[in-house]
Parts: C-alpha cells; structure tokens; sequence
C-alpha cells in the first residue's frame, strides 16, 4: 500500500533531484519496515487466562521486552493483563467478600450479639481491604453508577444517616444520600452510633430504632452494584476494553492511566493522607480519615491501596504477585532511553519510600495526625513525589491524550 | 528600479483574488469549526479566570456576547469572500479574530498569530479589486503594483524560514526530539504504527523537517522549481495532518496560502474558469444572455500610507521573533520571547506546579486545587509556562486576599519535564511569587534547565 501511495507522487516529480531523494528515502523506509514488519508479526502471547497457574506474560518475556527496541510494545497483552489478571480478579473477590458481609449483617441483624458484632467487624475489614484494589479502576458501568463514591464516600455524613434510619424514608440512588452509604456509613454504624459496644448492641437490639434494617440496605446496596460492575466485565466488556488499543482519549489504555493517576493523587494522596493532614486546609483536620470510627483500621486500609498501586503499576498478578505480565513499568521500559536512570525504577523506588514511610506511623491516623502531623505531612510528600513522576515524567513518555478538554494544538 | 517595483502596476490581481476567496472560505469554516465543538463556551466563557497578554489585560470576554461577535466574525468572512464591502469586512474580521485570540494565552497557537498576521496584511491589499462584488459594482482592475502579492508571498517565507532555523538544534536534530516521543506513541496507526517505532524514523522526520521549513520559501520563490516544491507542500503537510490530527486547521491553511507563489497566469485562469460557471448559471436562470465585456486596463494605485505601514510591519516580523537573543537562559525552559516567533512543534513540555498560600506572620500554610479556579486546559498550560505560573499566583494572592487571609505569601511547588529530560523543579519553591512583578525582564525565580541545548 505504502509503496503504491509514495510511486503515484513520484510520477508527478518531474525534477530529477528530488526523484533520487526520495527514491532512496522510499527504499530506506521499505526495506527497514519489511523485514521489521516480519519479525513484529510474530505473535506475542496473548492467551489470556484467569487461572493463577497460568500468567499471560512470564517475567522472562517482560525482560526480553525492555532490551529490544525495535519490537513494538503489545499493548494488546497489557489490556488482557490488567483485565484478566487484575481487574475482574479483584472485582471478583471483592465481589464474594460482600456477599459474606451481607451474610455476616444478617446475622448480626438476626442476632445483635457481641461476637456476631466482632466477626461482622472482621468481615467488613476484609471487604474494605479488598475494595482498596477495585477503586482505581473507575470505567464503563463502574463510572456510570458512581461506583466508587456510593462505596467509599468519606467522611460519612453522619446527620444524614441519623435522619434516614429515624424516617426510614430514603432513596439510595440520588447523589445526596452518596456519603451516607458505602463503606464509611458501615464503619460508622458498627463503631460510631454509641460510646461502646454494649450501647451500640442494645441499638441494634431494638428493632424500632431500625439499625439493623438501615445496615441491610447498605449492604444490599453495595452487593446490588458491585454485581452491576462484575456483570459488565463478564459480558462483551471484555472483549471491548482489550480491543481498544488506540491511543486517543476514549480509549482503554488512556481511560485506566488515566483512573489510575487520578486515583493516586485524589483517592490515595489527598483523600488518606493530604485532607486529614491539613494539607489543604492549613487546619489538620483528623475526623476525614478512612474508617475514622473504626480507628485502627486508617493504616491497614492505606497499606492495602498501596499495595494495589504497586500491583497495577507493575502488572501483578492479583491472586499471585510473583506472576508478573505487561503493565506501565514494561511499557515505560519500552519506551525508555536512559537505561542507566529509567523512570520505572524511579518510581518503585518512590513507591517503596512511601511505604516505609508509612509502615512508620500510627497504627491510628487520626491519633497520628494529633500526636505528631508533621510525619504525616512528612509521609505525604513522599506519595506526592510519585506524583510528579506519574504525571510529569512518565505522561510524557506515554504521550497520552489526557482528558484535557479537546483544543487543537501545533 | 525600486521606485518603478513599488510604482509601476505589472501584475494582474488575480493571485490575490483567489488568496481572498480561499482565505475567507478557509476562515469560515475555522470559526464554524470552532463553534460547533462548543470552544467558544468551553474556551472563552466557562473558565473563571483567563490568562492574559502582557499589556493586553483590559481585553475581557464577554460571556453570552462572544457568539455576537462571532456571529459578526463569520459576516465578515462572508464579505470576505464574495468582496463585499471588502475592506469593513476584512478589518472587522481582524479586529474580531485578533480580540477573541487576546482573551485568554492559554488557547495560543501560531496559526492563530499567522491569520491575524495575514488579516491585517488584507487589511491594506487590493485583493478585492478584482472578481468581487466591489470590482463588478465599479469597475474591475486589471493591474495593480506586484509589491502587492509579493507582501504574501514574503510574509510566508518569514514564517517558513524562521520555523526552520528554529529546528536547528540539537533537541531537534541530534535527539530527535520531541518527534521521538510524539511518533512512538502513534503505534495505533494502521501500518505507520509499527514504523513509526524506530529511531531511524524519527530522526528522518526531524531532518526532512527542518530542511523543508528552510528552504521551501526558497524553492517556491523560483519558477523552476515551483511546482515540485508545490509537490511538497502538500505532502509535508498532509502527513503532519495525518501524524499529529490535533494541529487542526493549520495544515490547509499553508497549502491553500502556498498558492500565492504561483504566476498570476495560472489563477487568472481559474478565475476565469470560474468566471464562465457563475455567467452559465446566470444565463440558466435569467435566460437572456450576458455579454462578456471587455475591459480597458484599469490601473490600481495604492494609498501612500499603505508602504510604510506595510515596512514597519515586515521589520517587526523580522526583529520580533529574536528577541529571544536578548534573554539569558534556555529558551525552551524560560519561554522568554517563545511566542509570537513561529517556533512550532519544537517541544514536549508537561508540568506539575501546584501552589502553597503562606501567612507570613502565623506560617499556616495550605495547598490550593487548581481546579478550583482553572480549567483543565488552563491548568495544563499553566503549569509549564513561567508568565502564566506568575499571573496565577498574583491571582490566588488576590482572591484569598479577599477571603480575608492576611499577609499572604504565594510559593509555587512545580516541576517540569522538556523534551524527553526527567522533570526537574521548575521554580525557585522560596520566592514569594506574590512580590514578583511581570514584565519582559528576564525571571530569575525560574530555575536553570540542568542540561544544554545547542543550537539557534
């Protein structure tokens, strides 16, 4: 095709001088592409899989990715590996940790007993830990019906949950009822409506006051839309996010990095560490912590998105981390061309770092924050130099259309 | 013989009528363009607040108005078409394109500075004195000075030849950057894609770049080689269309201006062909024939004012776009005397600057959103570009000022990448931003660029 279009201009170069250039310019190009275009077409392994056994790309073929560049990358293979490696895996193990919390709730609602209390506590931290893998990825059904503010909306409004267990008139669905349902209202309802946890049983205990039945519908209303999400992703959505290869703004590749930077500095930086630290506000501000009734929990669940992150970034396998496939970090080798210094390894450097930093603080971040907040400011700009690199460094070597609105440019 | 150049009529305006028609066609569907993907709202009217030109700070937009005017921009390009009241309609055009350009820096493109260049350039040729509606009122002209086209055609190879020489460097031919980086990641495209890959490829480009942008006014000021450097007009063009979509109207805009540089013979004929379709149609429809009737030369005389400013005009193209020469620094980092001096798709600029608001006295610091206050486009050109980040501080100063925050202290937490390099911090992090002025004084609160790039 190529050589067609390029002979059809030749003949309408009559001067002599630019018919040689491009003659040879033509024949340059051709010849480096055919024999190229042999080797590239070779296919990749692209046997996308849900078994644990069998990862898409073993860490073999990722090195041989980095060294070569004159293979194209497969971005095919990293859409297949973020669906079916870590996307629908965590979705659907987030999906059977609900359905246990709901069993736990209804037992519990049944039964306000202290040890149904604390396995229902126990549950919820576990499903709560498990959403901190599914947030980021905020596309198709999951960012029509709001998925990740009706799940983790916080701080719970805690008024207004008052106000629709004491008229038990409430409509879930609309925008004003987001933060008081989701993971927060839980935590609240099964650590905050009472000083300790004889009081809040004998709430639960009297069924006029309707905090049991306000639990269910919680409950009932993640299961209902994590199902919504797992279906979609069940269905032909797969094949769609795995074809959509291109890189323009509607694309799958753009619209995840894009989920997963935006979760990053808001979901993870701002919203766990920035807000509750005052970063933005000059005043601390430690009642925005997750899980602030719960306490204890604000470390365990940041520790969790971290480590999501580092999984994303690095395409682990979600239900076994030492199964690496195609993910950023191989794509940012690919594309890197300073193997002494690459962006790849800055960033899990930095990544590490915050970690560290982490793992240092209080158990309690809003016991953090009031003890000593300059180590959580200290924490935060540690998470905020991954930041630069996510979205300074590394858009620029991916070249993404951001979902900036559209203006021409030149 | 100067004197006989700029007195003497020896060429037919033609060239310049058809410069005209395509102009006016080529701007209409620009602004139509522009209407239709809603950039009027998203662009002008919707942002809170609007970076603007040094000096040019009492140009405001005005919300629901702007499509008033743009309705009366594309009037004017209509009048410019058909040379209808040519010279209001040329000069509103100017006026109205030149003041929705000075809104707001953020949307700058040299395409855009390229057609008010060109627009205020009609503004004082005689491109309607032939085949308009003004010439078949009065009366057609069938001479006019050449100096006339020639002020196209130079104004062209200005901003050919200045976009050229400002690829010579070593970012661009030794690097291959930013092409390196803009190429790669069109792997998406059907057989280019995998092409476009290697290195080779890129480097080509960047060189074939360069040259074509030097030495095409050249090749196109020469009749012999007119029509191959026509050839390549449109192929390096086209292609840019193809690699880079988003560079929108400016590919057309060139081929179709490029055009000028051909003999007044070959657009006399077109016009003339053109003449015989509309005389068909109007036989068509009047069914009593029209005669063609022969004109006497008629001899156009420009007004005396019009060479002068047309020579202050050309010496402001020449000496403006090195300004540059007058900052220390590196030009691509500072951006002191980048616009306005036709340097296109030299970089890959991203930035993160965020800002912290200090009381001097209690030291209670906090982060601002950009969000808040821009929009996304904003905040993405913002965050690379020094006069914007200086502006935006004074501005936050001034609206927490007003919150009733005291003696405010603006810092700019900000870092950026060029060409490749890995970000570095852009600006000094203790510089009260609040206390730094704008002017054309070099910014020393800029940080040096950590590395050299050689060249023009």
């Amino acid at each position: 095709m190529q050589v067609f279009f390029f002979q059809k201009h030749l003949l309408f170069l009559n001067m002599k001088k630019y018919t040689l250039l491009f003659i040879s310019y033509t024949l340059l190009f051709l010849n480096h592409c055919s024999t190229d275009l042999e080797e590239t077409i070779e296919p990749e392994i692209i046997t996308p899989s849900n078994e644990v056994t069998e990862p898409v790309n073993n860490s073999n073929n990722t090195s041989s990715q980095n060294t070569t560049t004159t293979t194209s990358f497969d971005h095919k293979g990293m859409l297949i590996n973020w669906a079916d490696n870590i996307i629908i895996p965590a979705i659907t193990d987030f999906q059977n940790s609900l359905i246990q919390l709901q069993e736990t709730a209804n037992t519990f609602t049944n039964d306000p007993a202290v040890e149904n209390l604390t396995s229902l506590r126990e549950i919820c931290l576990k499903s709560y830990s498990k959403w901190q893998y599914v947030e980021m990825f905020d596309i198709g059904v999951a960012e029509e019906i709001y998925f990740k503010n009706r799940m983790n909306l916080y701080p719970v409004n805690t008024g207004k949950v008052e106000d629709n267990i004491s008229n038990q008139n409430y409509d879930l669905e609309i925008s004003s009822n987001f933060s008081s349902q989701g993971f927060s209202t839980i935590d609240y309802l099964l650590f905050g409506i009472d000083d300790n946890d004889d009081n809040i049983i004998s709430k639960y205990s009297d069924a006029n006051l309707n905090y049991g039945t306000y639990l269910s519908d919680i409950v009932d209303k993640m299961v209902d839309l994590t199902n919504q999400v797992k279906a979609q992703w069940e269905s032909s959505y797969r094949e769609y996010f795995i074809e959509s290869i291109d890189n323009t703004a509607t694309s799958s590749i753009n619209l995840i990095v894009n989920d997963f930077i935006f979760y990053f500095e808001k979901g993870y930086r701002a919203n766990k560490f920035g807000i509750p630290a005052g970063v933005f506000s000059g005043n601390p501000l430690p009642d925005r912590i997750e899980s602030y009734y719960g306490e204890k929990y604000s470390k365990i669940l940041a520790l969790e998105a971290g480590n999501a992150i580092d999984q994303f970034f690095n395409g682990k396998n979600y239900l076994d981390s030492s199964e690496v496939g195609l993910s950023l970090n191989q794509y940012l080798d690919y594309l890197e061309d300073d193997d002494e210094n690459k962006l790849s390894e800055k960033i899990n450097n930095q990544l590490k770092i915050a970690k560290d930093k982490i793992l240092e603080l209080n158990d309690n971040f809003k016991t953090q924050i009031e003890d000593n907040n300059n180590q959580m400011l200290a924490t935060y700009d540690a998470i905020q130099k991954t930041v630069v690199l996510l979205k300074v460094d590394m858009l620029q070597k991916l070249n993404i259309s951001v979902d900036y609105a559209d203006a021409d440019g030149d | 013989m100067l004197k006989t150049y700029f007195r003497e009529a020896t060429q037919h305006p033609a060239p310049l009528a058809v410069f005209r028609i395509l102009f006016g066609l080529l701007m209409l569907y620009a602004l139509l363009r522009f209407w239709a993907n809603n950039w009027i709202e998203t662009l002008y009217i919707n942002p809170k607040f609007h970076f603007k030109y040094f000096g040019f700070s009492w140009v405001n937009d005005l919300g629901v108005f702007n499509y008033l005017i743009y309705i009366i921009c594309i009037i004017s390009c209509i009048g410019i078409i058909l040379g209808y009241r040519y010279r209001i309609s040329i000069i509103s055009f100017f006026l109205i394109f030149t003041y929705i350009e000075l809104i707001d820096k953020t949307t700058y493109l040299n395409h855009y500075y390229f057609t008010s260049c060109v627009a205020f350039l009609l503004c004082f040729l005689p491109a309607a004195s032939y085949f308009s509606l003004d010439a078949h009122k009065n009366k057609e002209v069938s001479k006019i000075p050449s100096w006339n086209i020639d002020a196209l055609r130079f104004f062209l190879c200005i901003v050919y030849f200045y976009a050229g020489i400002a690829k010579i460097n070593s970012d661009w031919l030794i690097e291959a950057q930013p092409l390196s980086i803009w190429l790669k990641s069109k792997y998406d495209m059907p057989i280019l894609g995998q092409i476009l890959q290697f290195k080779f490829i890129h480097y080509a480009a960047s060189w074939f770049g360069m040259l074509y942008d030097v030495f095409i006014p050249f090749f196109l000021c020469f009749k012999r080689t007119r029509k191959a450097a026509f050839l390549f007009v449109i192929l390096f063009h086209v292609m840019t269309k193809i690699f880079f979509p988003s560079i929108g109207m400016f590919p057309f805009i060139m081929i179709f201006c490029a055009l000028i540089f051909f003999d007044d013979s070959i657009h006399k004929k077109w016009i003339i062909q053109l003449k015989n379709i509309i005389r068909v149609i109007k036989n068509f429809i009047k069914k009593n024939k029209i005669q063609n009737t022969k004109n006497a030369d008629v001899i156009y005389k420009n007004d005396s004012l019009v060479l002068p400013v047309l020579i202050c005009f050309f010496v402001f193209q020449l000496i403006f776009p090195l300004r540059y020469l007058a900052y220390p620094g590196e030009l691509f980092w500072n951006e002191e005397g980048y616009r306005f001096s036709w340097r296109v798709m030299l970089m890959e600029k991203k930035g993160y600057t965020t800002f912290k608001i200090k009381d001097s006295v209690t030291n209670k610091t906090f982060y601002v959103d950009n969000s808040d206050f821009l929009s996304s486009f904003q905040e993405k050109q913002m965050s690379f570009q020094p006069d914007f980040i200086l502006e935006y501080a004074h501005y936050l100063a001034k609206h927490f000022e007003n919150q009733g925050h005291k003696n405010i202290q603006v810092f700019a937490d900000s870092f950026v990448a060029l060409n490749g390099r890995p970000s570095q911090r852009f600006i000094d992090p203790n510089v009260d931003l609040n206390k730094k002025i704008e002017s054309f004084k070099h910014k020393k609160w800029v940080l040096p660029l950590k590395d050299e790039i050689y060249g023009l």
